[in-house]
């Protein structure tokens, strides 16, 4: 190649790429709206409330950011608002050993918040991130307790035998410590009302009949 | 060293030092926050932001000095306006200062980064660009300011070398693309995907021109190399960088609400980002070759072919491993990333702005022969621990891609149990790498003086 060929190639063929990156980056603004709920005013306020406590020097959100504190995309989905709020708030009083520090969030903007992490939850991501094989395989549980430990996630906050989350208390030997069925029943049904200051959402919802199931699968967890 | 204004260089380079210190200080202080995260009075996310602002400014900032340096070289006369220079340099040094008091303020009362006129007072609160809007406008102003005093200095004599032409393209591109960074935009997506082409078209363009230039540049320096050979694979790795690069954006658009053509178009183009990169090692290899016996400044010339390396493999390789969509669906957002980017950044822009000082430093002191040791007793502290702390990082990551992401544990219960070990790693080898930048610190604020007296 010539001196000169090997400027042209320099020149035109950076310019023609850049031309082909500004037609795409058209096109990609054009199918945003599409691939997104609407930006309510609290999605927007909540946007602005991640960006002012730096959220990114931390965690990341579409896989982007900071790589010391969880991915924040799908949050909602794994832990529940409730939860979410409370822990936003004041993280240690709900789960001690969290490494967040209190930032001094309001309550509006703590909500704020969660309505922009409920639309980014919501965002067309091609699929990401995938559902981990282990879960995706794992449908079924072997009795009808456990199947409903698994139909009510339960394991997005809570451990058992080291697989599931680490908001809520992990479960492994919850049948040692805990060993009444009808406590358990209480406290799925309203759990601040047994655990002071707890920040698990309530199961009253559920029929007398699964809550029992529920609770006779957790005291065999010894 | 032919001119008197090519001095400024050194202003440029002792802020890129301490800057680089101060980075490496914080950085073990995050490294440590990982195992035990209230280690220090300001929480990760003003260490971290700390961190990787130190890194992007001194490279920057270096960037500047060699290119003071370059132009007046390349133009055969002195700089249009050293004054100019000189208050460029001083505004730069009180603006980074600035921001970096309001990190800390803002670390220490959250509260007080509060919405003025629309933006947010001391921090914008997005990774690399963290810095507040009107310092955007400080950063804007030197860099035009800059820019024209180079421009100005090449129509003196209106000498075009292709050095230079390549240099200073790299250079404006690079103001041109701060400007997608600096609007609000109320969606998270369309904010990540122009958040992107500050940070990519940067990292993986325009920064990568300027490295192409400073490497002819250094070789035709050291080794008295044919321009114009140099100047045609300049071009050729140039050009390939911004065919590849440009389009490699594309692997940033897979997972963030964008549509599913980006996985075509990022991973073909991005897959082939690696080749540029090798013809640089294999550009500087040939030359030294050839050149070999007539080298005074054998450690320019070290750290010159060293960077060529550590790119293709920073860069390069390890960028090339997670970029595939198949790879990047289960390494996306994990340590695997970290350990990509402390590898391409070391590899490609540190080891380029120290081998930049090596290869102009002592002729901006007026000496010949130095003291080489220091360099290279820098160099391998630096170079060992780096690729250990990209070790332990990238075993953190498989861990986790295999743990978290493939097996659904908790990120908390990776983080905190499996993975402790190589957080403990990750801080002993920064402590090596912090006693490499210190004897370069020193080396850099004694080299040539000695023999001088």
């Amino acid at each position: 190649m010539s001196h000169n060929g090997a400027r042209n190639l320099f020149i035109f063929g950076s310019l023609l790429c850049f031309a082909v990156l500004i037609v795409l980056t058209i096109d990609t603004i054009g199918t945003l709206d599409e691939r997104a709920p609407e930006i309510t005013e609290a999605v927007n306020a909540g946007k602005k409330v991640w960006h002012k406590y730096d959220c990114i020097g931390c965690h990341t959100i579409l896989g982007n950011g900071s790589y010391f504190a969880p991915e924040m995309t799908k949050a909602v989905v794994r832990k529940p608002k409730e939860y979410l709020k409370k822990f936003i708030l004041d993280p240690r009083t709900i789960n001690p050993k969290a490494a967040m520090p209190k930032l001094g969030l309001s309550e509006e903007e703590a909500d704020n918040l969660i309505a922009f992490l409920d639309w980014i939850s919501k965002v067309d991501t091609n699929g990401w991130p995938p559902e981990p094989i282990l879960t995706a395989a794992a449908g079924k549980g072997s009795s009808m307790g456990q199947t409903l430990f698994k139909k009510h996630d339960c394991s997005a906050c809570h451990q058992i035998g080291g697989l599931g989350g680490t908001a809520g208390p992990d479960l492994t030997h919850i049948g040692l410590e805990k060993p009444d069925a009808d406590w358990h029943i209480r406290h799925l049904k309203d759990p601040e009302s047994v655990v002071p200051g707890s920040a698990m959402p309530a199961f009253a919802h559920l029929s007398d009949e699964d809550l029992r199931e529920l609770a006779e699968y957790l005291i065999t967890l010894k | 060293m032919q001119y008197e204004s090519q001095k400024i260089a050194k202003n440029f380079y002792t802020a890129a030092a301490l800057l680089f210190l101060i980075q490496i200080v914080v950085g073990i202080v995050a490294a440590l926050q990982f195992i035990w995260p209230d280690f220090f009075f300001l929480n990760f996310n003003t260490i971290r932001t700390l961190h990787i602002n130190a890194l992007v400014v001194w490279l920057l900032v270096g960037m500047m000095g060699a290119t003071y340096y370059v132009v007046p070289e390349e133009s055969e006369t002195e700089l249009w306006s050293v004054p100019l220079a000189h208050l460029q340099f001083w505004a730069t040094v009180v603006a980074v200062l600035l921001v970096i008091v309001g990190y800390i303020v803002m670390g220490l009362f959250p509260q007080a980064n509060s919405m003025i006129f629309g933006t947010l007072l001391l921090n914008e609160g997005r990774e690399y660009i963290e810095a507040p809007r009107w310092a955007d406008w400080l950063i804007v102003i030197s860099v035009l300011l800059f820019l024209f005093n180079n421009f100005m200095t090449i129509m003196k004599t209106k000498k075009f070398t292709a050095v230079q032409g390549v240099l200073l393209a790299g250079l404006t591109v690079l103001a041109l693309m701060y400007l997608p960074g600096m609007f609000y935009t109320k969606s998270m997506v369309m904010d990540q995907f122009w958040w992107w082409w500050v940070v990519h078209l940067w990292v993986e363009g325009s920064w990568e021109l300027i490295a192409a230039a400073l490497l002819a540049f250094m070789l035709h320096k050291l080794l008295g190399a044919d321009k114009k050979v140099l100047a045609k694979w300049m071009y050729i790795e140039a050009g390939l960088v911004l065919i590849t690069g440009i389009l490699g954006l594309g692997h940033h658009y897979y997972w963030i609400g964008t549509p599913k053509y980006w996985l075509w178009v990022g991973g073909i183009f991005s897959s082939l980002e690696p080749i540029p990169l090798l013809l640089m090692v294999w550009d500087a290899f040939r030359i030294t070759r050839e050149k070999r016996g007539v080298v005074q400044n054998r450690v320019g010339l070290f750290y010159t072919v060293a960077h060529a390396i550590f790119n293709f493999v920073g860069a390069g390789l390890w960028g090339v491993i997670h970029t595939l969509p198949q790879v990047n669906k289960w390494t996306h957002g994990t340590q695997i990333t970290t350990a990509h980017g402390h590898l391409a950044f070391y590899g490609a822009y540190v080891l380029l702005i120290l081998a930049m000082i090596y290869v102009t430093l002592p002729s901006i002191r007026g000496v010949k022969e130095f003291d080489q040791s220091k360099g290279y007793l820098a160099f391998w502290f630096m170079t060992i621990s780096m690729v250990f702390i990209v070790i332990s990082l990238t075993g953190a990551g498989m861990v986790q891609s295999y743990m978290e992401r493939l097996l659904g544990l908790d990120y908390v219960t990776v983080k905190t149990s499996y993975n402790m070990w190589f957080w403990v790693f990750r801080a002993i080898f920064g402590v090596g790498f912090l006693v490499g930048v210190l004897i370069f610190v020193i080396d850099f604020f004694t080299l040539g003086k000695k023999s001088a007296s």
